[in-house]
């Protein structure tokens, strides 16, 4: 597979660099790490799967399962007490909640507690709770909690198929954007840069999708609605970097007509490559400052992006230029 | 050159326009950044109707809108979503509890006569439902509850556990376990009530009727009633369904969405010509919050479909405040970076490019103010992108002057090649993003949305803020020749010999 590069005839020297690096020399380094990439994504979704307190690819949090969050913040100015999470399982267990006409009233015992920021935070995760049987459940919290804050205090109740409908909405309108993608960069260019391109895609999703499998697998980290937009982002960022790229190569192929295709590639890889690095990381930087700086709602946003554009580059560079001579021969 | 302080003038312009719209109109937060309630609405089809239509959709929407208005919310917006959901936003709204309660009953008002030879079994559920209503009154935290009205009110009424027990036997009811004492008491008055329903005739009168409806205090007590007024024709059907009864001890069941909420006897004296002149009210013994309610629904009309709360959410302001605050220092300070690393690789043009992405910045919060666009956090990871794929034209367009005058070009010639050359590869970048946001838009769902609507702007933005304000700032610079050195661009020794 790997061809040593084709002798540079004298004629288009001046168009080639005297020294560059040629990407189609690493190829096979790069297709290995993507692979390794690839496989140990495809291995964490599948042990997400397979793990029954997951079973889904991906940890669904509570825009796709539907349920009642309830976060507040405690009013303790200096320092909170000691917050133990089973005094609170207690005190919810006891709670009776205002029934509604007709339903059964939901059973608290089930009720998941996470303490944050060191006491001074609370967030539980119920089954579906009236707004009603929401206020009486937070008023009846404040014996052990200790008055709260009645500006910090977030309740979120997500019907069940509501989730559903966002991941179905946000999946077709995916799809569409690719096949209208594919279509522009098929006339623009080719079918086989049109695939590339999308492979390279599914490549920066799933990768990015990996990562989140694993977090959720050893961290508990659970994707929200938040996280679909990210990887709506990753998307439209990698196609975007790829056709840059494929725009130099159909300009080398225009200039270095007489050469083969693989040195118009590693020309044009070599010529974008300051552009390519400088743009990851000027996107780069203010995602950073939001993993920084963004507080705890967006920290997980943010690094769903960074994995994602971080991968897009690379992908970008590393593995739709490399693969377009091997397939174009064919 | 006399183009390029035209074009000049003309961002200028574009910047004052900017910043005054931005002053005069503000931007639109979203409720994740301001706090407050949003309210999703699912229709539910029912009856014959199997599928929610668009005129059901908008029907079931007019008369929410009068409810929500009846409720005195500020700056509520209710928006259809899909083809079956409303979305109804509560800025600042942190309890949407009340909210919820009168949006989400039907309002179905029913006026019923009482079957003949059901009068033992009437009574028998009456005296039932009196006594769990004023048990569930007692627990009721209410400083005053003056009952004078009634007959013989007991101190403190209370039924005992076997009674109870006894009660919900006799109805068939089965109590979950585990259910405290007034989760009891309201199954049991919630089956009593549906007995009761079940002992009165067809409809003959219903809430269609109705022109007006209205609250006025009891004389004695804490309670409210709530009155009613009909139309011509209901005043008709009203006084022929009160003759049909009166004096017969048989009862007039008022009925909201299947519930009992009022049986009232019509004296001896209504035989002749029933209750005429169109004005009725409803005893129930209500407080004075549930009057108002029910006041609002019914003035509302019924909802033609029943719907159903699927979503709510709630976000306190500090929790908004704080998203916004961190959002916002977190992308200044980026961008700050950013503008040093463009100003430390590309020197000159990189003090361009900072100076036409603010204006890009600029420009990007004055169309949110003029749409206006809300902008929630996807609309701002929208932006982030946009900024990226901005500086992205920039980068690409300095790279390729840079190579043009390492590969010995002059200075002004590098400069047009540069933009020339660069304008296909940012072109077609724009083009795909700008697909994929069209898809987005049109396809996708309410955060989907946003973050498509941002990004389109940016893209359009960028497109225009590179091409031109870039351009047209570097010409600027350019016609000054002390700023002409290749030097400012490219570091010395990347120059070929010829160029210095």
């Amino acid at each position: 597979m790997l061809s040593s590069p084709a002798p540079v005839p004298e004629s288009s020297a001046a168009a080639i660099p005297v020294r560059y690096m040629r990407i189609s020399r690493h190829r096979r380094l790069a297709w290995i790490a993507s692979a390794i990439g690839c496989g140990l994504s495809v291995l964490g979704l599948v042990l997400c799967w397979l793990n029954p307190a997951i079973a889904s690819p991906l940890k669904p949090g509570l825009d796709f399962t539907g349920g009642t969050q309830i976060q507040v913040e405690r009013l303790c100015q200096s320092a909170c007490g000691e917050l133990s999470v089973s005094d609170l399982q207690k005190r919810l267990n006891s709670l009776s909640l205002p029934a509604i006409p007709g339903e059964i009233t939901p059973n608290l015992s089930g009720t998941s507690v996470q303490v944050l920021d060191g006491g001074r935070s609370l967030v539980l995760r119920l089954p579906a709770l009236s707004a009603d049987q929401s206020t009486a459940l937070i008023e009846g919290l404040t014996p052990v909690t200790g008055p709260l804050k009645s500006t910090g205090t977030s309740v979120n109740t997500i019907g069940p198929t509501l989730g559903s409908r966002l991941l179905r909405g946000s999946i077709i309108s995916l799809l569409v954007s690719f096949a209208a993608i594919a279509v522009y960069i098929s006339f623009m260019y080719n079918g086989v840069f049109a695939f590339l391109a999308l492979l390279c895609l599914a490549h920066d999703v799933l990768i990015t999708c990996g990562v989140f499998a694993w977090l959720g697998l050893l961290r508990g980290i659970e994707v929200d609605s938040l996280f679909a937009v990210s990887l709506i982002t990753v998307a439209g960022y990698s196609v975007t970097d790829t056709v840059v790229i494929y725009d130099r190569i159909r300009e080398q192929r225009k200039l270095l007509a007489d050469l083969p295709l693989i040195d118009q590639v590693d020309v044009a890889v070599d010529a974008t490559l300051t552009r390519s690095i400088y743009t990851s990381l000027t996107t780069l930087l203010p995602l950073m400052g939001l993993l920084f700086f963004g507080g705890s709602s967006l920290f997980w946003f943010a690094v769903a992006l960074i994995v994602g554009i971080a991968v897009g580059s690379w992908s970008s560079i590393g593995l739709a230029p490399t693969l377009l001579p091997v397939l174009s021969r064919r | 050159m006399a183009r390029q302080q035209g074009w000049i003038a003309f961002i200028l312009a574009l910047a004052i326009a900017s910043g005054a719209l931005l002053a005069t109109y503000g931007l639109q937060l979203g409720l994740d950044l301001r706090g407050g309630s949003q309210l999703t609405l699912q229709v539910m089809p029912a009856g014959a109707i199997t599928k929610v239509e668009t005129e059901q959709l908008e029907a079931v929407k007019d008369v929410l809108e009068r409810r929500i208005n009846g409720l005195g919310v500020a700056e509520s917006t209710l928006q259809t979503v899909g083809s079956d959901q409303l979305v109804l936003q509560l800025p600042g709204e942190q309890n949407p509890g009340r909210a919820a309660k009168v949006l989400g009953s039907t309002a179905l008002l029913e006026f019923k006569a009482q079957r003949p030879g059901t009068e033992k079994e009437m009574q028998g559920l009456l005296r039932l439902k009196r006594q769990a209503e004023a048990v569930l009154a007692a627990k009721r935290p209410q400083p005053t509850t003056t009952d004078s009205g009634l007959p013989a009110p007991p101190p403190k009424p209370k039924l005992a556990p076997e009674d109870l027990a006894m009660s919900l036997r006799s109805l068939g009811l089965t109590v979950p376990e585990g259910s405290s004492e007034s989760d009891q008491i309201e199954l049991l008055l919630a089956e009593v009530n549906h007995r009761i329903v079940g002992l009165y005739g067809p409809t003959l009168l219903t809430g269609k009727d109705l022109t007006s409806a209205g609250r006025q205090q009891k004389a004695t007590g804490n309670f409210w009633d709530v009155t009613l007024g009909f139309n011509r024709e209901g005043g008709e059907k009203f006084a022929t369904l009160t003759q049909s009864i009166a004096g017969t001890g048989r009862l007039l069941g008022i009925v909201l969405d299947g519930r009992s909420i009022s049986e009232a006897s019509v004296g001896e004296e209504f035989k002749a010509a029933g209750i005429a002149g169109g004005a009725a009210s409803i005893t129930g013994n209500f407080t004075a919050d549930e009057a108002r309610d029910l006041e609002v629904q019914l003035r509302g009309g019924s909802l033609p479909l029943p719907v159903k709360i699927v979503e709510v959410r709630t976000i306190g302001p500090s929790l908004g405040a704080e998203n916004i605050r961190t959002s916002l220092l977190a992308a200044l300070s980026g961008l700050a970076l950013v503008g040093v690393f463009m100003v430390v690789v590309y020197r000159l043009p990189g003090v361009v490019s900072v100076l036409a992405l603010s204006l890009y910045a600029l420009f990007n919060l004055a169309v949110y103010s003029l749409i206006p666009v809300t902008l929630t956090l996807p609309g701002i990871a929208g932006f982030i992108l946009s900024v990226g794929m901005a500086v992205d034209a920039n980068v690409l367009i300095f790279e390729r002057v840079k190579e043009e005058l390492r590969s010995g070009n002059t200075l002004i010639r590098s400069i047009d090649t540069g933009f020339a050359r660069a304008f296909s590869s940012i072109f077609d970048g724009h083009i795909t993003g700008l697909i994929s946001c069209a898809a987005l838009f049109f396809l996708g769902t309410g955060l989907v949305k946003g973050f498509a609507v941002t990004l389109a702007i940016g893209l359009l933005l960028s497109l225009f803020t590179a091409l031109t304000c870039t351009r047209s700032l570097l010409r600027l610079l350019m016609s000054y020749p002390a700023l002409r050195r290749p030097t400012y661009f490219v570091p010395a020794a990347q120059l070929p010999a010829s160029a210095l």
